[in-house]
């Protein structure tokens, strides 16, 4: 049996600022998954801030543990400079699978 | 300078004079470079895990930065499971590898590996340098980030043309840390004065944030209870009234029964892993909870805090002392408690007065914890060995006891012993293995004989892999499943192989002499102690259930008979 609350799995949307170096995008999509949520969406520019080169990168993210988390995980990593967090919306399940 | 060059230059402007590696194709020009260098001690290990593993006892005995160098593909990958110890425990250390030359990378090269996509979920970060003039900043970026904040493993992964090429390029001065300010601790305090009977959580961040001496101020001076982590073993000191012991699965009742009880629940530097707190249902259900600690990824993850605190822990300690100095908390019911609890509800086990009779795990520890040096190290292993020992040895300071906390690496025991005695050279260690853990990591035997290393080797054998045996009889109706070790090597003719002495107790009026032997033998010597298979860890908490639900050998005895009786 399932619940109302089981068919819909909260997404988030996170920006995140972070250096481009080797295995940038990889180390941020590892510590998302690892940490109990998926990419829905994902949008990357890079730019260029002095001598950095600087990703900016547009996450909508799944999952139902506590985004907070997430978010200190990410802010932990060396590369990232800004983890900005908006609101979360819940999701109806038909949509995550489509 | 080559980039290899510049790799040893490192080395010296920090003052690590101590490596572990192991050589091959990729990484040959940095050996060529060690030629010309007296100042570095290269260790040569006969396993990759070994070299990552003695960088990591190395880090853990010393507070110093472990460092571990291997070459591309096998080499890599070799290292990853004490890599993966060492960030699993936050362990600072810096992993150097070569890697094949830049225009091969992406070609499936002789020994290429993807190192730094095999490896971006065990260490705190890592590089993949692209050209020589940046390697040098790398390096002291890596040296950094590896021993602040919370610490862990920064691997280094280095091309064999970037080793090879010229740069006069040099690191731009280190930042200046600014000073630790301290947050806050007026609530803190406050919460302490309203409980009444606050315990005390302490864990492996204590050592890693190099404050032991201010906790054990603090706890001198609060007087709270305490409890500990198996890596905060040692944190309260042997000598500590206070102090109740291990937690969690393998703890004393005295310690999971004051988590039960208290109201308030002090947690520093420790970050409430399912070990420790069992099913968090249940776990000190009655307890506000503070959270202390350097890093606040750890703050509610697990169990939602009602007050945190992030900084650095000397700070903290230091701030929290002073304002106990000046009104001590009055909880005096509540301690005297603890103590009936401590007396009646700490690791007990009988020492074995008949001669005859086979030696028992805890009782040998008891005896080594007895007639050992007051400054040994002792590098475990991992199963019910390592239980025996964070039950019944009395360690007074944790990095006395080296352990594989968060990965429980098996294996990890003897090089971690060897990478303490090349940072302790005057001390005593001991690794204590099980038969099972001392044949992952055996061809280290090589390295303590080639550097005369002084390390007694304890193999406690019961012939099984005696934890995953427990956990079958208990958990899983007795269905023993591939723990059989009955055909173990001869270990005293293998030590003897590496021309390092052994010898074999059987009896328990062996056992001291046993130990004396090994201790005052002026080099490295193996004692072999044959122990009981059927022996178990008590008390036991079952996996996954609540630290309430203790059961020790009398209650399963007791339902072992009802069932036979039903
Ligand atoms: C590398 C590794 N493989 C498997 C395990 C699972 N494991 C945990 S304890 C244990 C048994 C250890 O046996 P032994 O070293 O003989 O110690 P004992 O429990 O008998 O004291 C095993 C297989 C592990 N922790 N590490």
């Amino acid at each position: 049996m399932t619940t109302e609350n089981s068919h819909k799995t909260p997404s988030y949307t996170i920006t995140c600022r972070m250096s481009h170096e080797a295995a940038a995008l990889e180390r941020l999509c590892q510590v998302v998954r690892i940490r109990g949520f998926r990419i829905a969406k994902m949008a990357v520019e890079s730019s260029i801030a002095g001598a950095d080169e600087i990703l900016e990168i547009a996450l909508t993210i799944q999952g139902h543990r506590p985004v907070a988390m997430l978010q200190s995980q990410l802010e932990k990593l060396h590369t990232v400079a800004e983890v900005i967090l908006t609101a979360p919306a819940l999701v109806p399940a038909a949509s995550r699978r489509a | 300078m080559n980039g290899a060059q510049h790799i040893l230059e490192a080395f010296h402007r920090h003052n690590i004079q101590t490596v572990f590696g192991y050589p091959g194709g990729c990484i040959m020009p940095l050996y060529d470079a060690l030629v010309d260098d007296a100042r570095v001690e290269h260790v040569l290990c006969r396993h990759e895990q070994g070299c990552a593993l003695a960088a990591d006892g190395y880090a853990r005995a010393s507070g110093k930065l472990g460092v571990c160098i291997a070459t591309s593909g096998p080499g890599a990958t070799n290292l990853i499971t004490g890599v993966a110890n060492a960030h699993r425990d936050s362990i600072p250390m810096l992993v150097i590898t070569g890697q094949v030359p830049s225009a091969l990378i992406g070609t499936d090269a002789f020994q290429e590996t993807d190192v730094l996509g095999m490896t971006l979920g065990i260490v705190k970060h890592s590089y993949l340098v692209e050209s020589a003039d940046e390697l040098p900043e790398i390096l002291e970026e890596a040296m950094a980030l590896a021993q602040t904040g919370r610490p862990g493993p920064v691997w280094v992964d280095i091309p064999k043309d970037i080793l090879l090429a010229q740069t006069t390029a040099m690191p731009n001065s280190p930042l200046a840390q600014p000073e630790a300010t301290c947050p806050d601790v007026g609530p803190a305090i406050a919460m302490l004065r309203a409980a009444q009977k606050p315990l005390l959580y302490s864990g492996g961040g204590i050592s890693l944030a190099h404050a032991e001496e201010c906790f054990r101020e603090f706890a001198e001076c609060s007087a709270l209870p305490a409890v500990v982590t198996l890596k905060g073993i040692g944190n309260p000191g042997k000598h500590s009234a206070h102090n109740l012991g291990m937690l969690g699965m393998h703890g004393s009742r005295a310690a999971n029964r004051a988590v039960d009880e208290c109201d308030l629940l002090l947690v520093i530097g420790a970050r409430l892993d399912d070990r420790a707190t069992g099913k968090l249902d249940g776990f000190a259900p009655n307890a506000q909870t503070i959270h202390i600690d350097a890093d606040a990824a750890e703050f509610n993850k697990l169990r939602s805090a009602d007050l945190t605190v992030r900084g650095d822990l000397n700070t903290i300690l230091g701030e929290l002392t002073r304002a106990l100095r000046e009104a001590p908390l009055a909880i005096n019911a509540w301690r005297k408690q603890c103590q009936i609890w401590r007396t009646t509800g700490g690791f007990q086990a009988a020492d074995n007065e008949e001669p005859l009779a086979p030696i028992t795990g805890p009782a040998f520890v008891r005896q080594l914890s007895r007639v050992a040096p007051d400054d040994t190290i002792i590098a475990c292993d991992v199963g019910q060995h390592q239980m025996w020992v964070a039950q019944h040895y009395q360690f007074d300071h944790p990095r006395h006891h080296l352990t594989s906390g968060g990965l429980g690496t098996m294996g990890f025991g003897l090089p971690a012993a060897i990478g303490a005695q090349f940072a302790n050279r005057k001390s005593t260690v001991i690794n204590v293995a099980g038969d099972g853990s001392f044949m992952m990591n055996a061809q280290e035997l090589a390295t303590i004989r080639r550097y005369n290393l002084p390390v007694k080797l304890i193999i406690m054998d019961n012939q099984c892999l005696g934890m995953v045996r427990q956990q079958q009889e208990l958990f899983y109706n007795n269905r023993e499943s591939h723990i059989n070790l009955d055909d173990n090597p001869d270990f005293v003719a293998l030590a003897r192989a590496f021309d390092i002495p052994a010898l074999k107790i059987e009896r328990t009026d062996q056992v001291r002499r046993g130990i004396e032997t090994i201790l005052a033998y002026n080099g490295p010597m193996l004692l072999h102690v044959a122990i009981a298979r059927q022996e178990n860890v008590w008390p036991i908490v079952k996996p996954g259930g609540s630290n309430k639900e203790m059961i020790d050998e009398t209650r399963r005895l007791a339902a072992d008979k009802k069932e036979m009786t039903a």
